[in-house]
């Protein structure tokens, strides 16, 4: 008798706990990232926008250039963003959305790039 | 000397590119160079067709673009605020041609035919694609505001929602109005192009009214439930910075304009104005309508490579999708967009499998005045559960409070899109 009661809890309880699972929407199953040298370059390119072609700022911009830095500059600077230990108007939002291995990736493109 | 020469050198060059290109007209891709035909020249299509020249040289990419340069959205309405000029906004395309040697051909799209391949154009010809990337922007959705489908009464009651003349004549109808006049700004239902935009604009007009004409007010009329990006922002600085001044109504969608009184036409009652500035309803470019699959008004696409849900080899980018969510339809997104699909359309054209893993980043400053911005930011990665596109937990945001910091760099911001889509 009490081993079925048992039972019968444990099994509400599982669903219930089912059914909260099935409540909350699904965390993202986010692709795996992609470091081969074409996806680093694609990653690289949405760095663009604000800091210029493959990371040369156009003429008369005062925001920060990455080309040709070195790459432990860049990285620190980054993941220091992402830390929240070096003030930023966006870099600390947009930082978080890069996995660190992404981070050091994009430090090492840029490194690499001509000024 | 050396520079009329390298000047009668590109102009030849240009020339030749031209006749080459009426050459081609008609046949398959230009023998054994693929060849990519982008329609549209904006934040998207401009990207796209620099990104498929930078990622793969070997390709032939034409972009066609009726218009005689890039006018830039972001920052026009600072043109409405008298902060900047039109000439300000405008960068022409010949950095393409020269820089990268993307084709431009100045026409516009009549039709794409998906079973020859070919893109026709108003001027007779066709252009033989092997993948085409259809970039239109937006379209006003015909008959929302049915005063409107008048050519007179749309010279009159403007959108000024594609940076260009509607920019110019919108200016000079504030700058006409008497101090102590209404201006009436109507916004859509979302989505709708630059969801920040129109308060931003209600920030450059009040701007413009309290150093020049201090007895106007400023009426939002919102067809959404309330300010749909940044609003706390936005909300403290009408408070702030134009007390009295701006008035916002949500839930206040216009279903007609009377020409007649000057007044936009809302369910319950009307609203009467000086100026009369309505933006209506937005879909996707008109040239995308064969590829419209989402509520008769977006473009469905396979975010790995932006192909249409509704045709092969044709590519559909920027504000004509149907957003994943939380994307908003912006020029800056356009951008990112244009070189993930050059990613993509180049991949697929040399036999490889497209980035699995592609990510997206968004930021959009907004001028509350003309000194101080406030911005909000976005991380977009492909979802492989849910074949989309989805915000990175934990990243992007909005600014902390206005401020004349981020005035700089959303300069610079613009600079540097403009350079980074068309230089």
């Amino acid at each position: 008798m009490i081993a079925i009661a048992r039972y019968l809890a444990a099994a509400a309880a599982t669903l219930a706990a089912g059914l909260a699972v099935a409540q909350q929407p699904a965390p993202p199953a986010f692709a795996p990232s992609n470091l081969s040298p074409a996806g680093v370059r694609s990653l690289a390119a949405n760095c663009a926008a604000c800091h210029g072609t493959n990371g040369k700022p156009a003429a008369g911009s005062t925001l920060a250039g990455l080309a040709g830095k070195p790459r432990n500059e860049l990285l620190t600077a980054m993941s220091q963003f992402k830390l929240g230990t070096k003030p930023a108007t966006v870099m600390h939002q947009l930082s978080k959305g890069y996995s660190d291995a992404e981070l050091a990736a994009l430090a090492d493109y840029f490194s690499k790039q001509s000024r | 000397m050396s520079m009329q020469r390298r000047d009668f050198l590109k102009a030849g060059a240009a020339a030749a590119a031209a006749a080459g290109l009426a050459g081609c007209a008609g046949l398959p891709g230009g023998g054994s160079r693929a060849r990519v035909v982008v329609v549209g020249g904006g934040y998207g299509g401009a990207t796209a067709a620099k990104y498929l020249r930078l990622f793969d040289p070997s390709i032939d990419v034409v972009l066609v673009e009726p218009n005689e340069a890039f006018v830039s959205c972001p920052i026009s309405n600072l043109v409405l605020g008298g902060f900047r000029t039109m000439a300000s906004i405008t960068t022409p395309y010949t950095g393409l041609v020269n820089n990268h040697g993307v084709r431009i051909v100045r026409d516009m799209v009549t039709a794409i035919d998906t079973d020859k391949k070919q893109v026709r154009l108003a001027k007779g010809e066709a252009l033989a694609y092997d993948r085409v990337i259809v970039s239109p922007g937006v379209d006003f959705i015909a008959g929302a505001i049915p005063a409107l489908e008048r050519p007179d009464a749309q010279a009159r009651v403007l959108h000024a929602w594609k940076a260009g003349p509607q920019t110019v004549a919108l200016r000079r109808q504030l700058e006409e109005m008497r101090d102590g006049g209404v201006y009436v700004l109507s916004i859509p239902e979302a989505p709708y192009r630059c969801p920040p935009g129109p308060y931003e604009r209600a920030c450059q007009v009040a701007a413009y009214f309290k150093a020049k004409k201090p007895r106007s007010k400023v009426l939002v009329l919102d067809a959404n439930p309330d300010v749909t990006s940044k609003g706390p922002l936005f909300k403290k600085a009408w408070a702030e910075l134009y007390k009295g001044m701006v008035e916002y109504r949500g839930n206040s969608k216009a279903i007609d304009v009377d020409l007649r009184t000057g007044a936009v036409k809302l369910d319950l009652d009307d609203v009467k104005g000086d100026v009369l500035n309505v933006i209506p309803p937005m879909k996707a470019g008109k040239v995308a309508d064969p590829f419209v699959t989402a509520n008769k008004r977006w473009c469905e696409v396979d975010w790995l490579t932006f192909e249409s849900k509704a045709a092969k080899g044709v590519h559909v980018l920027g504000d004509s999708t149907l957003s994943a969510p939380l994307m908003p339809k912006s020029g800056h997104m356009a951008n990112a967009q244009g070189k993930a699909c050059a990613a993509a359309v180049v991949a697929l054209l040399n036999g490889e499998s497209p980035n699995p893993a592609p990510t997206l980043s968004n930021t959009c400053y907004s001028f509350v005045s003309d000194t101080e911005v406030v911005h909000v930011a976005s991380v977009h990665k492909y979802d492989v559960a849910a074949r989309t596109f989805k915000t990175v937990p934990g990243s992007g945001g909005v600014s902390s409070g206005r401020n004349e910091l981020e005035a700089g760099y959303a300069l610079n911001w613009a600079r540097n899109i403009w350079a980074d889509t068309l230089s």
